[in-house]
């Protein structure tokens, strides 16, 4: 691209070009987010479920605390070359970043608070992470996620009901249904529209 | 009657990084040059033409080790954009009365 005069229907054409381009490459979400974290989750409550349930020893509950830190790296480290390079800042990525800061806060309110009050700290932590995903959707009008968000605060009584060490693989299946499904689906669909 | 289009805006590279920034918050000088395609010495040079015009804001700073550019539009910026879009308007809206 040069310093060249343009006609002006050569300066809407480019107008419009560079904004749908733009939203284009922005709107393009690979579910990386999804995946990382529901992944994370499921991985953290098996292990916590099983040593657990091997030992009985409840300080294996302190487990729970490795899935803001190892999501938090994994995120950090599985960023393309380019994300890294190149930096740009969206009115609405700015908006999922408040909400996930806002669900992220409240969910490290509900967990350290679990270990002095006794609360249901699974079935509080799917109806937040269910809220934030629905709010994701919402924003970035993608009906999957906005079904996925609402499944996941309707499944989020489910804990509740279960008052065994069983709620731990159900609070693993609904994330499974809300994070780790949408995420496998956003990435073929981007990785369909780059063929 | 046709407005006069403003030519700091009316030039390919110029209005191409003011379309890109008007659709984000901000960017940073690699992502624009991915999206424009120009060279870095051509983008620079536009780059600090809009700056100096008041139309778009340039921040220096550091990603890690990396020295990152980025920038935004103005409100003065915004402004030119949408008088340059009602003028352009203009020539198609004659256009169609003649």
């Amino acid at each position: 691209m040069e310093e060249k005069i343009l006609s002006e229907k050569e300066s809407l054409q480019l107008i419009s070009k560079m904004i749908q381009n733009t939203q284009k490459n922005l709107e393009n979400s690979d579910g990386r987010p999804f995946l990382i974290w529901g992944y994370t989750t499921v991985f953290v409550s098996l292990l916590v479920y099983f040593t657990v349930s091997q030992t009985g020893d409840h300080r294996f509950n302190y487990f729970w605390f490795l899935i803001p830190l190892l999501g938090v790296l994994a995120m950090l480290f599985t960023r393309s070359k380019g994300d890294k390079e190149r930096y740009v800042k969206t009115f609405l990525g700015n908006i999922i970043l408040n909400i996930w800061v806002v669900v992220g806060i409240a969910a490290l309110f509900v967990s350290v608070g679990s270990f002095f009050v006794n609360i249901p700290v699974l079935g509080l932590m799917l109806l937040l992470m269910g809220m934030g995903t629905l709010l994701t959707g919402l924003t970035i009008r993608y009906k999957l996620i906005v079904v996925s968000g609402a499944v996941g605060m309707l499944l989020s009584a489910l804990p509740f009901l279960i008052h065994r060490m069983e709620q731990i693989l159900v609070f693993a299946v609904v994330f499974v249904i809300m994070m780790i499904v949408p995420g496998h689906v956003l990435r073929y669909q981007n990785r369909k529209s780059h063929v | 009657m046709f407005k006069e289009l403003n030519p700091l805006l009316h030039s390919e590279l110029r209005l191409a990084i003011m379309s890109i920034l008007i659709s984000v918050e901000e960017a940073d000088f690699v992502f624009i040059r991915e999206k424009t395609g120009a060279t870095a010495g051509n983008l620079s040079v536009q780059i600090e033409k809009l700056q100096e015009a008041g139309y778009i804001g340039v921040s220096k700073g550091f990603a890690g080790k990396r020295p990152r550019t980025v920038c935004q539009i103005t409100d003065r910026g915004i402004e030119a954009f949408q008088e340059y879009i009602e003028a352009i308007k203009s020539y198609f809206e004659t256009g169609k009365e003649s």
